[in-house]
C-alpha cells in the first residue's frame, strides 16, 4: 500500500516545504518516503509542484491516476496538478490566487474561482480552505504551507499524525518559528473546511 | 532536519532526508575527497550549493570555475598532486569539459578522479537530452551509474577506488530525478583524505605527444578490458531478484526505481539484473544471465547504449536468447522512464496492464511560465532595448540570446529572443548573422555566460569587423543555478571577498571601440546607449549592470524592510501599459483595476519611472 502526495503552488508558497514536513513526518511514522523536486528555470513566480510517495516503493514519480492527495497552495496550480488525479484523488485547495503575469499581461483577469475549480469538483473529492487568514493568526504569512498539511490531516489520508508532524517541526525549525508553525498546524487541523457553495 | 554545513559531521550509521545531490555531497566526505570543482548547472547545482557550505569546516577545497573545462582540469591536475579530486556539472557542461577528458584518458591520473554528469532526461532544464554515457565509450573511462540518493552517496566511494586502483577519471552519471529525489540515506565514515601531496614530474606519461601517445593508447586499452573483468565481480552488478527463467530484465539507472514498482505491482516473474558498473559491461555476468533465460529486455533511458553492448556481445558468443528493448521498437529512446512508461512497453510482450487514466483537463488553465522576479534587472534592459528599437523605426532586428535568466526575454511581452544554442553562442550567432543576414542584430549575454564562453567570440567579433550590438546583462552572480559567485563577482566560492574580473576592462581590451555601462533601472540612459549603438558603425557593447534582486535583496532584508509600490487610483487610467508591456509578477488587474501585491513587491519602483506610467501612478508606500 502507497500513498501518493502532489503539493502544487507557485515558487516561494512553500511548496517544497509543505513536502518535505508530510516526508519527515512519515519518516517520524516509520515509513519509507521518496520526494521528487523539479526545479524550473525562474527564481520566483513559477509553477512549482513536488510528489512524495509514502510506502514500499522505489522511483520518485506519481503514476497517471494513483494520485492519492492533491495540496493545492494555489487554485489554478492545484488544477493543474489533477492532470495526474484519478477515482482515489482528494484535493485540498488554498482558496488565495496568485495571479500568472501571462493573464494580466494579455488584459485577461483570474478566473472565475467556482468556473475554475468545476471540472475537478465534478469527478474528484475537493475541498477547501483560506489558509491564509489561519496564518497571519499562528504568526507568519509563510505558515500558509503547514496550514494547509493541518488541514490534510483533517481528511485521515495521509499516514501521519499530529504528533509525528509536529515531531518533524521540531526538527526542522527554531523555537520561535516552531511556535508559529505548531499554532499554523492546529490551525489548520482545526479549521473547518468548506464545501464548493461556501467559497 | 540537517544543516548542510553539518553534513560533513562524523555520523556513522544515522538515517537523513536527503535531496540526490546532496548524497554526493556527503559521499565526497566518505570518499576523502580534498578537491571540488564545478560551473553550476541544473540539475547538479546543489552538489556545490552543499560542499560551499561545509567546505571550510571538512577542509575539502571548492571552487566555482569559470566553465566546466577549467573546472576539470583544476581537478585533474589536483589529482596528480595526489589529491582525490572531484568536478561535477550539468549534462551540456560535458560537452565543454570533454576536451581535456578526452586526453586525460591518455594520460591516466594519480588520486582517484572523477566526473560527474547529471543528464536531463525530458530536459527539464537543459537544451537537450544528450545520453552522456557515450562519453564514457568515447573517452575509453568507466562509467558508474547510481539509482536513487544512498547508491549517489555509496557509489562514488567505489568510482573513488576504481579510479585510484587503475589511475584512470572515471564518469559518474546521475539525472534529474537521481539528482532532484529526495530519500532516507544511511551515512557511512568520514573518511580522511591524503594529507600532503605533490607533483613528481613524468613527461612519458603525461606528455600526450609521439612515441609517448601510442603506448599511452595501448595502455588505456589494455586498463579498461582489466576493468571489464572487474566489471563481473564489482558489488554495483548485481543479480537483484531471480525468476523461473523464464524472463530477464537487464536495468540501470534512474529508470530501477519505476522498473521495480512495475515489476512488483504486477507480481512479475522476471530476474533483474541491475547494472551500476555499466562500461565496461560485466560480460561474463551478461553472458550467463542471457543463458539463463529465454528472453532479456533491456530497460535504460534515452539511447540504447546498454542494449547494443549486449546486442553485440550476444552475437559474438553466438547467443539466440531473444533481447527486447529499443532497436526493436519495443521501448522509446526520448524522454525519462515513468512506471506509466515502463508498463505500456512491457504489456507488449508480458502480461501488464498499462491502461491508465489521463485525465488531462477539458477546460483551459492558465499557464504560469517561469518570469523574471520582480525587481529583476533583465526586466529593465529589455523594456529599454525594446522601446529603443521601436522608436528607431528599424525592423527585422535579430536577437541571438544566451544561457540565463535573461533567456526568458523570449516570453511576452519582449519576445526578444531568436536563436539560442550553448552557453557563449549569442556572440558567436550574432557575427554570424552580421555577415550574412542583412539585418541589425542586437546579442544578449549575461555576465557568467560572458565569462563562461563569450569572451573568445567577442574577441573574434572585434577581429573580424562584425557589426553589431553586444548587451551584456551584468547581474553579478550566476543567478539562474541559485547565485552563485562568477568570476566578476565580488565575493569567492565560499562567500569570502575575492579579487574580481571588471567586464568593461576586458572588452575594451578585445579592442571595443564604443562602450556604454548603464544601470537597467536608468531606462532612459539604457535607451539612449541603444540608440547610440544602433547608430554606430561597428560593434558596440552595452553593459547592463545591476545585481540580481534576489541576490541584492538577501543583503537589502538585513538592513531595513522592502517598501513596496502602489498604484494611486486617482491617477491610473487603467492605459495598462505596466501589466501589458512591463509585466511584473507583482502587477495585476482585479476588475479592472491594476494594483501592486505588497507581498510580491520587491520595492525597486521601476514601474513608477514615467516610461512606464506616464501618468505617475505609481507611488513607493513610504513617499
Amino acid at each position: 500500500m502507497e500513498v501518493n502526495v502532489i503539493v502544487a503552488g507557485v515558487g516561494g508558497q512553500g511548496v517544497v516545504t509543505a513536502g518535505t514536513l508530510i516526508s519527515q513526518s512519515a519518516l517520524v511514522k516509520g515509513h519509507n518516503v521518496v520526494m521528487s523536486e523539479i526545479h524550473g528555470l525562474a527564481q520566483r513566480g513559477g509553477s512549482v509542484s513536488v510528489e512524495v510517495r509514502i510506502g514500499n516503493i522505489r522511483s520518485p514519480i506519481i503514476p497517471k491516476g494513483e494520485t492519492d492527495l492533491i495540496l493545492g497552495i494555489e487554485p489554478i496550480e492545484a488544477v493543474r496538478a489533477a492532470e495526474n488525479a484519478g477515482e482515489r484523488t482528494d484535493v485540498l485547495i488554498n482558496i488565495g490566487p496568485v495571479e500568472p503575469v501571462s493573464l494580466s499581461m494579455r488584459g485577461k483577469e483570474y478566473p472565475d474561482m467556482r468556473e475554475l475549480v468545476s471540472e475537478i469538483v465534478d469527478r474528484l473529492d475537493v475541498h477547501f480552505i483560506d489558509a491564509l487568514p489561519l496564518a497571519l493568526e499562528a504568526g507568519d504569512a509563510r505558515a500558509v504551507s503547514t496550514v494547509m498539511v493541518g488541514a490534510a490531516l483533517q481528511l485521515g489520508i495521509l499516514p501521519i499524525d499530529e504528533e509525528s508532524t509536529l515531531e518533524a517541526l521540531k526538527k526542522r525549525f527554531s523555537e520561535r518559528l516552531y511556535t508559529i508553525n505548531e499554532k499554523a498546524l492546529k490551525l489548520g487541523m482545526k479549521n473547518v473546511l468548506l464545501a464548493l457553495h461556501e467559497i | 532536519m540537517l544543516k548542510p554545513e553539518n553534513l560533513a559531521d562524523n555520523m556513522t550509521g544515522e538515517v537523513a532526508f536527503l535531496l540526490g545531490n546532496e548524497a554526493v555531497a556527503r559521499g565526497l566526505v566518505e570518499s576523502g575527497v580534498r578537491v571540488a570543482t564545478t560551473y553550476p548547472g541544473t540539475p547538479s547545482s546543489e552538489v556545490g550549493d552543499t560542499i560551499a557550505r561545509f567546505a571550510r569546516k571538512s577542509g575539502i577545497y571548492f571552487q566555482y570555475s569559470v566553465n566546466e573545462k577549467v573546472a576539470y582540469e583544476i581537478a585533474y591536475a589536483a589529482s596528480l598532486s595526489g589529491k582525490r579530486s572531484f568536478t561535477f556539472m550539468k549534462v551540456v557542461g560535458m560537452n565543454v569539459a570533454a576536451d581535456s577528458l578526452m586526453t586525460s584518458a591518455y594520460t591516466g591520473v594519480e588520486a582517484g578522479l572523477v566526473i560527474m554528469t547529471a543528464d536531463d532526461p525530458s530536459m527539464f532544464s537543459s537544451q537537450n537530452e544528450q545520453d552522456n554515457r557515450h562519453f564514457s565509450d568515447l573517452a575509453h573511462i568507466p562509467l558508474i551509474e547510481p539509482s536513487s540518493p544512498q547508491e549517489a552517496k555509496d557509489f562514488l566511494k567505489h568510482a573513488f577506488e576504481l579510479s585510484e586502483a587503475e589511475k584512470l577519471p572515471v564518469l559518474f552519471r546521475t539525472t534529474t530525478r537521481v539528482s532532484h529525489q529526495r530519500a532516507p540515506v544511511t551515512f557511512g565514515d568520514v573518511a580522511s583524505g591524503s594529507g600532503k601531496s605533490t607533483f613528481k614530474r613524468n613527461i612519458p606519461q603525461y606528455l600526450p605527444f609521439q612515441p609517448y601517445s601510442s603506448r599511452m593508447k595501448n595502455e588505456l586499452m589494455e586498463k579498461m578490458a582489466r576493468i571489464s573483468r572487474f566489471s563481473d565481480e564489482t558489488v554495483l552488478n548485481q543479480l537483484e531478484r531471480k525468476g523461473s527463467g523464464k524472463t530477464g530484465v537487464i536495468v540501470s539507472g534512474a529508470a530501477y526505481g519505476p522498473l521495480i514498482d512495475v515489476v512488483n505491482e504486477h507480481d512479475l516473474d522476471v530476474s533483474i539484473l541491475k547494472l551500476g558498473l555499466v562500461n565496461p559491461l560485466p560480460e561474463k555476468l551478461v553472458l550467463e544471465f542471457l543463458g539463463n533465460h529465454k528472453e532479456v529486455v533491456v530497460v535504460e533511458e534515452l539511447d540504447p547504449f546498454v542494449e547494443t553492448k549486449i546486442r553485440s556481445l550476444a552475437q559474438m558468443n553466438g547467443i539466440t536468447t531473444s533481447i527486447t528493448g529499443k532497436l526493436d521498437g519495443v521501448f522509446p529512446s526520448s524522454f525519462e522512464y515513468t512506471q506509466n512508461v515502463i508498463a505500456g512497453s512491457l504489456s507488449k510482450i508480458l502480461p501488464v496492464d498499462a491502461e491508465h487514466v489521463d485525465a488531462k483537463p477539458h477546460t483551459e488553465i492558465p499557464s504560469r511560465p517561469p518570469v523574471m522576479c520582480p525587481g529583476c534587472p533583465h526586466r529593465g534592459t529589455y523594456y529599454a532595448v525594446k522601446r529603443a528599437v521601436g522608436m528607431s523605426k528599424i525592423e527585422n532586428v535579430i536577437y541571438p540570446s544566451d544561457i540565463g535568466c535573461y533567456s526568458l526575454g523570449v516570453f511576452e511581452p519582449f519576445e526578444m529572443s531568436d536563436v539560442l544554442l550553448s552557453m557563449g553562442s549569442s556572440i558567436g550567432t550574432a557575427q554570424g548573422f552580421a555577415l550574412s543576414a542583412g539585418q541589425t542584430v542586437i546579442s544578449f549575454i549575461g555576465d557568467s555566460t560572458f565569462f563562461h564562453a563569450g569572451m573568445p567570440s567577442l574577441v573574434n567579433a572585434v577581429h573580424n569587423g562584425a557589426k553589431m550590438i553586444l548587451v551584456i546583462l551584468d547581474n553579478a552572480v550566476t543567478a539562474m543555478t541559485g547565485q552563485q559567485p562568477n568570476p566578476g563577482s565580488s565575493m569567492g566560492s565560499l562567500g569570502d571577498p575575492a579579487p574580481y574580473a571588471r567586464i568593461e576592462d576586458l572588452v575594451a581590451s578585445a579592442g571595443v571601440e564604443k562602450i556604454s555601462i548603464v544601470d537597467p533601472f536608468d531606462i532612459k540612459s539604457t535607451m539612449r546607449a541603444v540608440t547610440e549603438g544602433l547608430h554606430f558603425d561597428g560593434l558596440s557593447v552595452i553593459i547592463a549592470r545591476r545585481e540580481c534582486a534576489i541576490y541584492a535583496d538577501q543583503k537589502k532584508k538585513k538592513i531595513a524592510p522592502l517598501v513596496p509600490y502602489y498604484v494611486d487610483k486617482d491617477k491610473c487610467t487603467s492605459c495598462r501599459n505596466c501589466v501589458e508591456k512591463f509585466s511584473c509578477p507583482a502587477i495585476s488587474v482585479d476588475s479592472g483595476t491594476v494594483s501592486i501585491d505588497p507581498k510580491l513587491c520587491d520595492g525597486c519602483g521601476l514601474c513608477s519611472e514615467i516610461y512606464v506610467c506616464p501618468f505617475r501612478a505609481i507611488k513607493s508606500v513610504e513617499a
